[in-house]
């Protein structure tokens, strides 16, 4: 492969396109050649993380110098300056303070900001994700080496299994155990597939894995497939997600003639096919058992369970899926060992888990951080505090598989078993953080939109009952509340867990429940004295029901 | 076999039954409303929600598979609650206000659920938004209002018939049925089978004709066999008052397990041809109505002195008819004899050979690769279709030989066309794909009819390439009693030219303009017929005969299995049963009869 001097990356998330992150690309590479200077210089973009407030960002390698927020015209200054004449453009440099993210990464060898503990996104933001070579060079595919030349299928397990990593899409069921079932399954074709329809609202930590760091995802499944004995397997993109999707074909393209990709990978007896599926915007197509149906060409509606995917999955064979944070920790786990895995994290669950802070906080993004730190430590470390001062008062974990957790819960640590404990979840990771100014009224009937609009029709209580409790809910918020009201709340959220045939349906009614538990005050509020107390609910006396 | 506690009975069931099948072994009642014997289990209404010692949840006995020791309860409080909790959800969800409706009071599986629990309101305030009533297609009504979205339409539709025509529009609570796209049913790619109405729970999908005429209590059920055509399709015919109400598939009979099509379930209510009440005899060149006993002696005194008879059967008669007919007019008369829809009855196939290598109904359900010769099965024998269309989403094959054009060609995975019909089969073994696809397929069935199974070219060659490949071959006779007919030799070359006289025992078929044109000059004509048409016009002596739903008899389906049609109607006054006609006729001319058809079918 070809060497350069340096090597400059362009972030490209959504935000720093908006604020002509491609402009600046396109410019960068003008005044490279200007200089003449393109044998020596490589250019990519990088799909970067959590610097929202310094976006969009140049770095330049090697030596880690990073300017933003960068405009158009600074850019032949830039170029000239660092690139030509081999100083720092101090003027452009980002201000330290502000620095987080990779970017806190390096800066914490001063001493300025606690550390992020990377595992999942070690590459994200420092490779050129379209580069198969940058990604071998940053120690890529070595785990695969690893386990097809020294490792059996039976190890491999063992391995996963002594990390004690569990599934990071919400459920955190322990995937060493899932594979054992789908290793153990009858059958002579087996599937794996990676779940990758992030839909959560508020979640984006599968896209920035997918966006910075394909490759993983990639090398994760090849090794999944030689544990489990599949041949075949798929990647379901959310449909959105197009950035992911093409730099997802790129690799899985750049893998096949780099020989990693197709038949007797690095001459083992080995074979792997990878296909990208890409969603079609449901919400549904995230469970599990609706993603199989929808890659199989049907209508995403969840299948009854028993039988599982695990013996029974796409195309009724055995199938093994596993959420993308879940297997962008395997090739770092074989590289480094169980005990390695082990030594983050608590000891029931292990390993770090990737956080997207959003709402009313000083600085919203995602961050990676040791399993079972507490929400306290997440608002005021990472998130800077509470915006303008104003006390926090709940977080929402994140879509259906999430729950809302009040501030007398802000100590647990957050992991699987103490939220379990205290009876709330962890969710996909979304850590939606909200101060006294908003009504937990208002945020249920939102929540309540969302699941009546996604709830795929398939199953009664969750059809029609998500709908009757958004009703209601918008009775209450117009001052029409009546004490049954709080009832049938109770009623319908019980009867969503209880009956529902998948996860989404089961969860759905959380929202009721815990603002009913944790807010009752509030709630009665609007119905015995017609006022919301954060002043945003209409109380008009009117209730513009919402039709089917 | 594994050991299951239901309710604190102990019953024993085999691995992989589902919790429902099991309680129904076990004489445990558990309401369901998307569930249906023959779907897949779907798990969508939640009605039949059990407590399962050891589950987090309810669990949908329809779906959930036994487990050994598993223990089951079904009325709990629990039990009875989410009972009660999806019931008010579904009332509330759309226009569920009974009095409306034509299937309420008995025929509605939502309303005997909810005076099952007891209830006599529900809690929720409805609110729902009302949607138009699709009337576009000639015999079914979509009225969404009444629906609560089991897709148990949408599943037959898919699972039974093979058509996926109906479907859901949206998720959530927008979910909606539609066909197709959204386009109205009528201008759908309906087949109108009704299937869907069969298993629609709710007055959601209505059928035009039984609308309002009467609920399940109020009517009488017959279980007789379809005479559309050979396939031999079991139906019940519900009647009241001597009037034909609604034809369901009976889910029971082997041939079709409940599938109909628009034929057998829709064609018989449109019925409106003028029935023949009377016999009659021409007199001074004009039809004179007449006793049986005139007509008798009219038919005795004529036909007695003719030479050269051609005889004419319908195949919609049943066997006890057609054996008097072949008994009277083949061997007592030394008549030339056909059928009347004197298609591929007449197959050349040597009966012996084919039995040998003949596929049943099961074989045709199972097929993985089916192979079509010169027979639109979509347009006739048309259930036929269905067994091999709604395989095909699973991986089965099919390849179409015909030299125009064919329902399946769009399905299939080879397309063969050949004027030469002989030369359009022997290349099926020049295309490569279709070898490949014989090759690798375990049980082939080649279906064929029309001119396929008249050439005796053809039929060599068809037992050659099923021999070949272990195929079976699957003829599908012409006429309810096509097969029949075909084994009694009353499939004959008739010459009309030289006939002096013609019986036609037609019984209720229609008949063609150029069957009509080519009787045209015989001198002396009998026409045993339930309606009037212009045949019976130009009749010397017309009887007047049952219809199919008046008689019953026998008949032989494809599978060569004798099914037993009983009468659904009384026929009017003075009308006889085309049996008893063709005993009389053969009393009065001396012939001797037997009635011992049995013997001589087998």
């Amino acid at each position: 492969m070809k060497y350069y001097r340096s090597m400059v990356l362009i972030s490209n998330d959504p935000q720093s396109m908006v604020q002509g992150a491609q402009e600046i690309f396109d410019c960068i590479k003008a005044e490279v050649k200007k200089h003449n200077l393109e044998d020596e210089i490589s250019i990519a973009m990088a799909s970067d993380i959590s610097r929202m407030d310094i976006s969009p960002v140049v770095i330049v390698y090697p030596e880690a110098v990073v300017y933003g927020p960068v405009k158009v015209e600074d850019v032949p200054f830039l170029v000239e300056e660092h690139l030509y004449k081999g100083r720092i453009a101090t003027r452009l440099q980002a201000p330290k303070k502000a620095l987080s993210g990779p970017i806190a990464w390096l800066s914490t060898r001063e001493g300025s900001l606690p550390a992020e503990q990377r595992i999942v996104l070690e590459r994200a933001g420092i490779i050129d994700p379209e580069s198969i070579d940058d990604y071998i060079i940053h120690e890529g595919y070595r785990a695969l080496g690893k386990v097809l030349s020294e490792m059996k299928p039976a190890d491999v397990i063992a391995t996963i299994k002594e990390s004690g990593l569990r599934g990071r899409g919400g459920a955190g069921f322990p995937t060493g155990t899932k594979w054992g079932f789908v290793a153990g399954a009858k059958g002579d074709k087996k599937y794996v597939v990676c779940n990758a329809d992030e839909s959560e609202p508020g979640t984006f930590k599968d896209r920035l894995i997918l966006e910075g760091d394909p490759h993983s995802i990639i090398e994760a499944l090849i090794i999944a497939s030689y544990a489990v004995g599949a041949d075949e397997g798929y990647i379901y993109v959310r449909g959105e997600y197009e950035l992911a999707q093409s730099r997802l074909k790129a690799a899985i393209q750049q893998a096949k003639e780099y020989g990693i990709l197709g038949k007797n990978i690095f001459g083992s007896n080995h074979s792997f096919e990878l296909h990208v599926h890409a969603g079609a915007g449901a919400y549904i197509c995230g469970e599990e058992t609706a993603l199989l149906e929808s890659i199989e060409g049907k209508r995403g509606e969840p299948r009854p369970r028993p039988p599982y995917p695990t013996t029974e999955g796409l195309w009724g064979k055995p199938t093994l899926i596993n959420n993308v944070e879940t297997l962008a920790n395997i090739p770092a786990i074989i590289r480094h060992g169980a005990k390695w895995f082990r030594s983050f994290g608590t000891p029931s669950s292990p390993g770090t888990k990737v956080y997207t802070i959003l709402g009313n906080v000083n600085k919203t993004g995602l961050v990676e951080v040791p399993m079972g730190i507490t929400l306290r430590e997440v608002i005021s470390i990472y998130a800077k505090g509470m915006k303008n001062g104003i006390s926090f008062k709940l977080a929402q974990t994140g879509g259906s598989s999430g729950s809302i957790i009040p501030a007398s819960l802000q100590d647990t640590p957050m992991d699987y078993d103490s939220y379990s404990k205290a009876g709330v979840s962890l969710g996909s990771g979304a850590l939606l953080i909200c101060n006294e100014e908003i009504c937990v009224v208002d945020l249920a009937k939102v929540l309540m939109k969302f699941f009546k609009f996604e709830s795929c029709g398939k199953c009664n209580p969750c059809r029609i009952g998500n709908i009757r409790a958004l009703q209601t809910l918008d009775r209450i918020s117009e001052g029409l509340g009546t004490e049954a009201d709080i009832e049938t709340l109770q009623m319908i959220s019980k009867n969503l867990y209880e009956m529902s045939n998948c996860g989404l349906g089961q969860t759905s009614g959380a929202p009721l429940r815990d603002i009913i538990n944790h807010f009752r005050a509030e709630v009665d509020a609007h119905i015995k004295l017609k006022v919301c107390p954060a002043g945003i609910c209409a109380m008009s006396g009117q209730s513009n029901l919402y039709n089917n | 076999m594994v050991n299951v506690t239901i309710d604190d009975k102990k019953v024993e069931v085999p691995a992989g039954t589902t919790v429902l099948n099991a309680a129904r072994k076990a004489g445990v009642e558990i309401p369901t409303l998307c569930d249906h014997p023959q779907l897949t289990p779907y798990g969508g209404c939640r009605l039949c929600l059990v407590e399962v010692e050891g589950a987090r949840t309810l669990q949908p006995s329809c779906t959930m598979p036994v487990s050994d020791n598993m223990v089951v309860h079904t009325d709990t409080p629990k039990t009875r609650e989410a009972r009660k909790f999806v019931l008010s959800m579904i009332f509330s969800e759309r226009n569920h206000f009974c009095p409306y409706c034509q299937v309420s009071g008995g025929d509605c599986e939502l309303q005997n659920a909810a005076y099952a629990e007891d209830m006599t309101h529900w809690p929720l305030q409805p609110n729902w938004q009302p949607y138009p009533v699709d009337a576009s297609h000639p015999f079914i009504i979509i009225e969404n209002n009444r629906c609560i979205l089991c897709r148990r339409c949408v599943r037959a539709c898919g699972e039974l018939v093979g058509n996926f025509t109906l479907g859901i529009e949206e998720r959530g609570s927008n979910s909606k049925l539609i066909a197709d796209l959204g386009t109205p049913l009528g201008e759908s790619s309906c087949i109108g089978c009704g299937t869907c109405v069969q298993v629609c729970p709710t007055g959601a999908m209505i059928d035009r004709w039984s609308a309002y005429q009467g609920r399940e209590t109020e009517v009488e059920t017959t279980k007789t066999t379809c005479v559309g055509c050979s396939v031999g399709c079991g139906l019940d015919v519900l009647t009241r008052d001597n009037r034909l109400v609604r034809i369901e598939g009976d889910w029971d009979v082997e041939a079709n397990k409940g599938l109909l099509c628009e034929v057998g379930r829709f064609d018989p209510m449109e019925e409106d041809r003028e029935r023949i009440l009377t016999p009659m005899v021409r007199k001074d060149g004009a039809l004179k109505a007449a006793t049986w006993d005139d007509a008798y002696e009219a038919i005795a005194s004529k036909l007695g002195e003719k030479k050269s008879i051609a005889g004419f059967i319908s195949t919609r008669l049943p066997i006890e008819s057609m054996y008097f007919f072949k008994q009277l007019f083949k061997d007592g008369l030394k008549a030339k004899t056909t059928t009347i829809v004197n298609g591929n009855s007449k197959s050349t196939m040597n009966l012996a050979a084919e039995a040998f290598l003949a596929a049943t109904y099961d074989d045709v359900k199972n097929a993985d690769c089916v192979v079509v010769v010169d027979e639109d099965i979509t347009k006739e024998h048309q259930v036929i279709s269905f067994f091999v269309k709604r395989n095909l989403p699973n991986g089965s094959k099919l390849i179409t030989v015909t030299n125009g054009e064919d329902g399946l060609d769009t399905f299939a995975h080879v397309t063969i066309k050949n004027d030469d019909l002989c030369e359009g089969i022997k290349s099926i073994e020049n295309q490569a794909k279709a070898v490949e696809i014989l090759k690798a397929s375990d049980s082939i069935v080649i279906i064929f009819g029309g001119h396929a199974a008249e050439c005796s070219d053809c039929s060599k060659v068809l037992i050659d390439l099923a021999k070949k490949y272990h195929a079976k071959l699957f003829n599908t006779y012409d006429g309810a009693n096509g097969k029949a007919a075909a084994i009694f030799g009353l499939v004959e070359k008739v010459d009309l030219k030289n006939a002096d006289a013609a019986y036609i025992a037609l019984g209720d078929e229609k008949v063609s303009q150029t069957f009509m044109k080519s009787l045209e000059n015989i001198p002396f004509m009998v026409v045993q017929s339930s309606f009037n048409s212009s045949l019976t016009a130009k009749a010397d002596v017309v009887l007047p005969a049952f219809t199919w739903l008046e008689q019953d008899g026998h008949y032989m389906n494809l599978d060569g299995k004798l099914t037993s049609a009983k009468a659904a109607l009384n026929a009017p006054e003075d009308v006889a049963g085309n049996t008893a006609i063709l005993k009389n006729i053969a009393d009065k001319l001396g012939v001797k009869v037997t009635e011992d058809w049995q013997a001589a079918i087998q």
